[in-house]
């Protein structure tokens, strides 16, 4: 159930000649999609790097002001997604934007003369995708760094390093592999991103594969570019998978002190932490609020997509919640097969929801079937399960693998049947993990945008297509209250990640 | 009514080595058999064969005349009726003691009765309502074993059961075990790395060595007629005297001498004289490190000893083992 949409993308993009949009676009935009995806990831990883890889240093190795406060407000901008944050950026910086306006009022130059960097830019949109997506590198390498024996950075520093000598040389090299997982996992995400860039109007290969779909009408070009972009990201997982397999950490780990820093060190290192989350969280945040609050009665007319939003979601996370639980209760029972199951969902997690939304289309058009009304409903929910099984098959398999194995063995010893070990044990032991799978796949499939506008049946807008759609039509105050709905939801599972972790690494 | 649980013949061979090989064992009916030996010689695979987690290659386990286990053919643990007490407790977390207990009697007309029965046995009536996070390392132990017994299993397997208390404490646990497995009557089946409490608990025992089986008696039979320098080692660390030197006074060349450290005897009279390199510890399992013209040895239970001493030593032969090795 989980393949079938990639699967059948590819079947379809092999399959169907391309119509006459495909020979346009390979002749003339299939390198300008790709040269944009590439130069995009590129750009995202060196802006997501250079935040993340010095803040989890700094918060792991030193003490310094609000250091314990820093581990886990680094965390928050995950709650918001990228499209949203392109939406507030583009706001802020803009030509009528606070910022460019008060630069224009102290120097006293007019829009024409005085020049700023263009936000609505492929460096724009890598910028805006690392402040989203930066979290995710500073997790693995926060408990990478977490992870390394105080013992050998003090022996590091008895030797001589300090600083970034000590970074460079010491910490830097064995938190390679967790950084480069980080990393994968933020480029899949920003390759399946579909907001930010179409708000920019960036020609990258997930907005190709919508616009081919939406304005050209053929499913068979956007197909075939959805190949390109599955072969990209499949080389994405490929490369965290290898990280994951490199040599790891052969010591014991032996917690130490933090290192205190001097004053002037310690203030510049709150100062960095500071600033990465002001830029990457509190700006946007305040933008979209002072909108909102400008721009009259903005609730109201949201009721109905956020009914919608709650509708479809809450049918997404409990097709994908039955799906974690059926991948959790099969690892318990036949280890290879589950293991295999939990590959699968791992993989398709990386397939952009673009792409996922086409198979479903294939699929259900194969069939004969009209997506509307319920269909579409059905459809989207498949989808979102595809997409999103991984996120909570993790919290399940953590919480399960909590009890030992021999529990299981124990009640089958005492004549339990396997249908009555799963209800009276696996679930009841899963349960935590339950909660929190259904937490973050609701909010997950709530912040989902390609798919959901794709899918969704005719005139069901949820929050994210409202919000995408208010502020494509440059309505940002009506814009901003569902953008911070879905951040405001976002938060909660953001939350409970970031206590973990934290708990985690102490 | 309770019938013997047999082994015949048995292979279950791992990826990665280990396993068990031909392994034939009974076990009957108000006899614990102890399983004995280094960790990887199989006592925990074939513990995991009787109960029913792992499939069998080679031979057959039955029950009395019911076939539990043959090759391509193996009857869920579910539907065997044996007992397991786990080295970790294995204790629901999500049930209290007496919920805990009453898991397997979901087929008894008065399961939650028969349960705090099981629990005022073992001494933990008042612990009824507790959870395992609760209870104490010995009180999840004892409901481990009430749990185990209480829907009167065909036979019990236990698995390191007792290794992780406290030595006070699992005294107590063990003799409350003990008791209630003399009056089910029943196979019962202890695997163990600790020698001394097999020789405690045990009727008889089995040593195992690289998945096999190299010895199965009584325990005094194990302990004082070992078949082989492995079976003798499971039993307690041995001396190995080196042919040619010390033994060479007293024992014929070409042969390996095992000597319990509790077979080394003091012996004023002797001509054979060791001096006493170290003292550990002190009454009946106090320890002395001797030098015995350069080889080294050690003895049990020599109380009074200070080091540097010179003493006169004997072996007792009937803590002393002999075994051909072929060389001359």
């Amino acid at each position: 159930m989980i393949v079938l949409p990639a699967a059948a993308v590819i079947l379809a993009g092999m399959a169907q000649g391309g119509g006459g949009a495909w020979a346009h676009i390979r002749d003339v935009m299939l390198m300008k999609y790709l040269g944009n995806t590439v130069l995009v990831l590129v750009l995202t990883a060196a802006f997501a790097l250079a935040f993340a890889v010095p803040a989890a240093w700094l918060v792991s190795v030193y003490e310094f002001p609000g250091r314990r406060l820093f581990e886990w407000l680094l965390i928050l901008p995950l709650a918001m997604p990228a499209y949203v944050s392109a939406i507030a950026f583009s706001d802020l910086l803009g030509v009528a934007g606070p910022v460019q306006t008060s630069l224009r009022s102290l120097t006293g130059l007019s829009a024409t003369q005085l020049w700023f960097p263009d936000i609505s830019s492929r460096i724009g949109l890598g910028f805006v995708l690392a402040s989203a997506l930066f979290p995710y590198v500073y997790l693995t390498a926060r408990a990478a760094f977490s992870a390394q024996s105080g013992p050998v950075l003090d022996a590091a520093r008895s030797l001589g390093a300090k600083g970034f000598d000590l970074f460079w040389r010491a910490g830097l090299a064995p938190a390679r592999a967790a950084i480069a997982a980080g990393l994968a996992l933020t480029l899949m995400e920003a390759a399946a991103d579909y907001g930010a860039a179409e708000y920019f109007g960036i020609l990258t290969l997930t907005t190709g594969i919508v616009r081919a779909w939406e304005s050209f009408g053929e499913p068979a070009t956007a197909a075939r570019l959805s190949i390109l972009l599955i072969a990209l990201v499949v080389g994405l997982v490929v490369l965290e998978r290898q990280s994951r397999k490199a040599p790891g950490q052969f010591q014991k780990i032996i917690r130490t002190r933090r290192h205190r820093l001097a004053l002037r060190d310690g203030a510049f290192a709150a100062l960095f932490c500071g600033a990465l989350f002001v830029i990457a969280f509190v700006l946007p945040i305040s933008r979209l609020i002072w909108r909102a609050l400008n721009a009259g009665d903005v609730i109201a007319p949201l009721a109905e997509a956020a009914r919608n939003s709650i509708i479809l979601a809450s049918i997404g996370a409990l097709f994908a919640l039955i799906c974690a639980l059926m991948i959790t209760l099969a690892r318990r029972r036949v280890p290879r097969l589950g293991e295999t199951a939990r590959s699968v969902a791992t993989l398709s997690y990386a397939i952009p929801g673009a792409v996922l939304a086409l198979g479903a289309i294939a699929i259900f058009g194969a069939g004969g079937l009209l997506l509307a009304g319920p269909a579409a409903v059905l459809a989207l929910a498949w989808v979102y399960a595809c997409r999103f099984t991984a996120s909570g098959t993790e919290p399940l398999i953590a919480a399960l693998d909590r009890a030992p194995k021999s529990v299981s063995e124990a009640a089958a010893s005492l004549g339990a049947s396997p249908w009555r070990r799963a209800r009276e044990i696996d679930v009841p032991l899963a349960f935590p993990g339950l909660i929190a799978g259904a937490l973050i796949l609701f909010v997950e499939a709530m912040k989902e945008l390609p798919a959901t506008q794709m899918l969704r049946p005719f005139g069901w807008d949820t929050l994210a297509v409202r919000a995408f759609a208010y502020a494509s039509d440059e309505r940002l105050g009506a814009a901003a209250a569902p953008c911070l709905l879905i951040t405001a939801c976002g938060l909660i599972p953001v939350y409970m990640l970031s206590r973990r972790l934290t708990e985690a690494v102490r | 009514m309770s019938a013997p649980l047999v082994a015949e013949n048995v292979t279950r061979r791992h990826k990665g080595g280990g396993g068990i090989k031909s392994v034939s064992l009974a076990l009957e009916p108000g006899r614990v058999t102890a399983l004995l030996g280094p960790s990887g010689a199989g006592k925990s695979t074939l513990l995991r064969v009787f109960a029913g987690f792992e499939p069998i290659e080679t031979g057959r386990v039955r029950a009395g005349e019911t076939v539990l286990s043959e090759p391509g053919k193996l009857l869920p643990a579910e539907q065997r009726r044996i007992g397991l007490i786990f080295q970790d407790f294995a204790l629901f977390p999500h049930l209290t003691a007496l919920k805990n207990v009453a898991f397997g009697l979901a087929k008894h007309p008065r399961a939650e009765a028969e349960a705090l029965h099981w629990l005022t046995r073992l001494g933990l009536s008042d612990r009824a309502g507790a959870y395992p996070s609760e209870l104490s390392g010995g009180e999840q132990q004892r409901v481990a074993i009430a749990r185990a017994l209480a829907p009167s299993p065909r036979a019990i397997l236990m698995d390191e059961a007792f290794s992780g208390l406290d030595p006070a404490l699992s005294d107590a646990v063990r003799e409350a075990a003990f008791g209630a497995l003399a009056e089910a009557h029943i196979p019962a089946l202890l695997v163990t790395h600790d020698p001394v409490e097999a020789l405690a608990y045990a009727d008889t025992i089995g040593v195992l060595h690289q998945g096999r089986l190299i010895q199965h008696g009584t325990a005094d039979e194990v302990y004082f007629s070992p078949k082989s320098p492995e079976a003798a080692e499971a039993l307690g660390a041995v001396n190995t005297l080196k042919t040619g030197g010390l033994a060479a006074q007293t024992f014929p060349l070409g042969a390996k001498i095992l000597v319990r450290p509790e077979g080394v005897r003091l012996d004023p009279a002797s001509a054979l004289k060791a001096r006493i390199t170290a003292v550990r510890g002190g009454g009946p399992i106090g320890r002395c490190e001797l030098d015995c013209g350069g080889e080294k040895l050690v003895a049990k239970g020599l109380s009074g000893a200070a080091i540097g001493e010179e003493i006169g030593l004997s072996f007792d032969p009937k803590l002393t083992f002999i075994f051909q090795t072929g060389e001359t």
